[in-house]
């Protein structure tokens, strides 16, 4: 009986996240008209996320270039570290990472900010003011995410790829020849390599932020209610995202 | 009931309104005169902020009907609702202001999503409504820095900021020092003579909301159990409005709450254990 309650529960919840997308992708012509919404929405969620996503890029990166070349040295073909390096961010680590670490900064950020403004009838009041919450609150926050995932996810390739990441151990440090470095990643690199991660991010952006927004606006208008919405939040997007990835990079092997 | 015909602004007939399997509401009528301060009142959890929720059309009965200027506000299609709601305002219990914007923004709002004005004459009509509930000096304020009080004469003067026909008023003197109380009850009364509006105060604060209304309900059960004027209701035959009233413990609402087995059998059992 249980069970049944239990699978009942969870078919109930995801009709309603379909009908609350359905809800705001009909709102989204309505928030491009008004790009000030979105914008102060971009700075919220994308330029504050930007220090996080420059450091944790630059992070793995300096450690993919380190494990690479131990391994890559014992074929004498370090000369390929900076082809090993792109792969691994572009093909998966870019998109991946930066979705987890967009769940965790701003996707728990939406959740709070719509289960708050739920708990103090901020969203009710503007009901009551014949605004509806979805085109003023929430369809902006969606537009906004999904514009700022795919732009973050490419920064955090940058920088792993670049000057302060891989470059840095792999050229600086240990003494790969810079011009093959960036040469091989030009050889071995393809365009269709760097649009396959940019749909990857757009997903996983447009999973993220579907997610959060779900999460606070069907929140308990209580603290533990918050609280709840925030953690299913880090925790739903999270393995959202990784199966995601897994299908995704099912239908994109070749 | 108090009036009919075009008297009537808000007309409720057999509400029957319920969460799960408790019944919060099982048939009421109710009449809000047009242009005049009526007051809801009962005891904590009999549904006074569900009824104002209902009239403003964001939830829906299971059976029964309301009206607002007869037109039935749950037959309505979503965009002639929100229509509705350009004439209904709504002051929450918190003040419900948005807390990224500033006090003017705020009362600014509904101009900004609603009336087309210019900039210019925005500024006028936030400036005019703050200066009627004495804010006009918090106008760059945000929320957090203002108090309580203050934060529903905001809501207040936000909610008339689109010069509604009707304002319903969710308990505001909860939690109010006796100066901000009286500054509240003088807006209500005040703001209804001089814009034309109809009230609606749901409160449990006797006095207070008695003294400003013109028509008071008492609602409990579910159930109307009397209205009529101010004084008709003080001199109430119902045993509950005299404890509701003068605040008596014990009553027809019991001080103790309904238990399943007996205080005895209670006690018995943890000796037993």
């Amino acid at each position: 009986m249980k069970a049944l309650r239990i699978v009942t529960d969870f078919l109930r919840g995801i009709g309603e996240a379909t009908f609350f997308l359905l809800a705001i992708v009909a709102a989204l012509p309505a928030a491009l008209l008004r790009p000030r919404l979105v914008v102060q929405q971009l700075y919220m969620i994308g330029v504050l996320s930007l220090i996080i996503i420059v450091i944790s890029g630059s992070f793995i990166g300096m450690v993919l270039a380190l494990q690479g070349y131990r391994t890559l040295a014992d074929f004498g073909a370090v000369s390929s570290l900076g082809v090993v390096v792109a792969f691994g961010v572009v093909r998966e680590l870019g998109p991946v990472v930066t979705a987890l670490l967009f769940a965790g900064r701003a996707g728990s950020a939406l959740a709070a900010e719509i289960g708050l403004m739920k708990a103090t009838d901020q969203l009710s009041g503007m009901e009551m003011m014949a605004v509806d919450p979805i085109q003023r609150v929430v369809a902006p926050r969606f537009l906004a995410g999904f514009i700022a995932m795919p732009l973050l996810a490419s920064i955090f390739s940058l920088m792993a790829i670049g000057v302060a990441g891989g470059h840095l151990i792999g050229v600086s440090l240990l003494g790969v020849d810079e011009g093959a470095y960036w040469s091989q990643i030009h050889e071995k690199l393809h365009p269709h390599d760097i649009v396959e991660s940019l749909i990857k991010s757009l997903v996983f952006g447009a999973a993220v932020n579907w997610i959060a927004l779900y999460q606070g606006y069907h929140a308990a208008p209580t603290s533990e209610g918050v609280s709840r919405a925030t953690t299913s939040t880090v925790v739903v997007s999270s393995l959202v995202v990784l199966a995601l990835d897994f299908v995704l990079t099912s239908f994109m092997f070749r | 009931m108090t009036s009919t015909g075009q008297d009537v602004l808000v007309r409720v007939r057999d509400l029957r309104f319920a969460f799960g399997p408790r019944a919060i509401f099982d048939g009421i009528d109710i009449d809000i005169p047009r242009g005049k301060v009526t007051a809801i009142m009962g005891p904590s959890g009999t549904g006074k902020t569900t009824l104002l929720r209902l009239i403003g059309g964001q939830w829906r009965p299971q059976a029964g009907s309301i009206e607002f200027d007869g037109v039935d506000v749950h037959r309505q299609p979503r965009r002639k609702l929100f229509e509705l709601r350009k004439r209904m305002g709504m002051l929450f219990q918190n003040g419900a202001l948005l807390t990224d914007l500033s006090v003017f923004e705020n009362v600014a709002f509904p101009l900004r999503e609603h009336s087309g004005l210019p900039e210019s004459m925005i500024r006028d009509v936030v400036l005019m409504k703050l200066e009627a509930v004495g804010l006009r000096g918090a106008a760059a304020l945000y929320p957090e820095q203002i108090s309580g009080g203050m934060a529903r004469r905001v809501a207040l003067a936000r909610a008339i900021a689109l010069e509604p026909a009707m304002v319903m008023y969710d308990e505001p003197f909860t939690g109010q020092d006796p100066i901000s109380m009286g500054v509240l009850m003088r807006l209500i009364r005040t703001l209804n003579e001089a814009l034309g509006l109809t009230s609606v105060i749901v409160s449990h604060d006797v006095e207070e909301v008695l003294s400003i209304s013109d028509y008071a309900y008492v609602v409990s059960g579910g159930k109307v159990l009397d209205h009529g004027t101010p004084q008709a209701i003080r001199s109430s035959a119902s045993e509950f409005v005299q404890q509701f009233l003068l605040g008596k413990p014990d009553g027809p609402v019991r001080f103790q709450y309904k238990a399943e087995r007996s205080y005895a059998a209670d006690l018995l059992d943890g000796a037993a254990a």
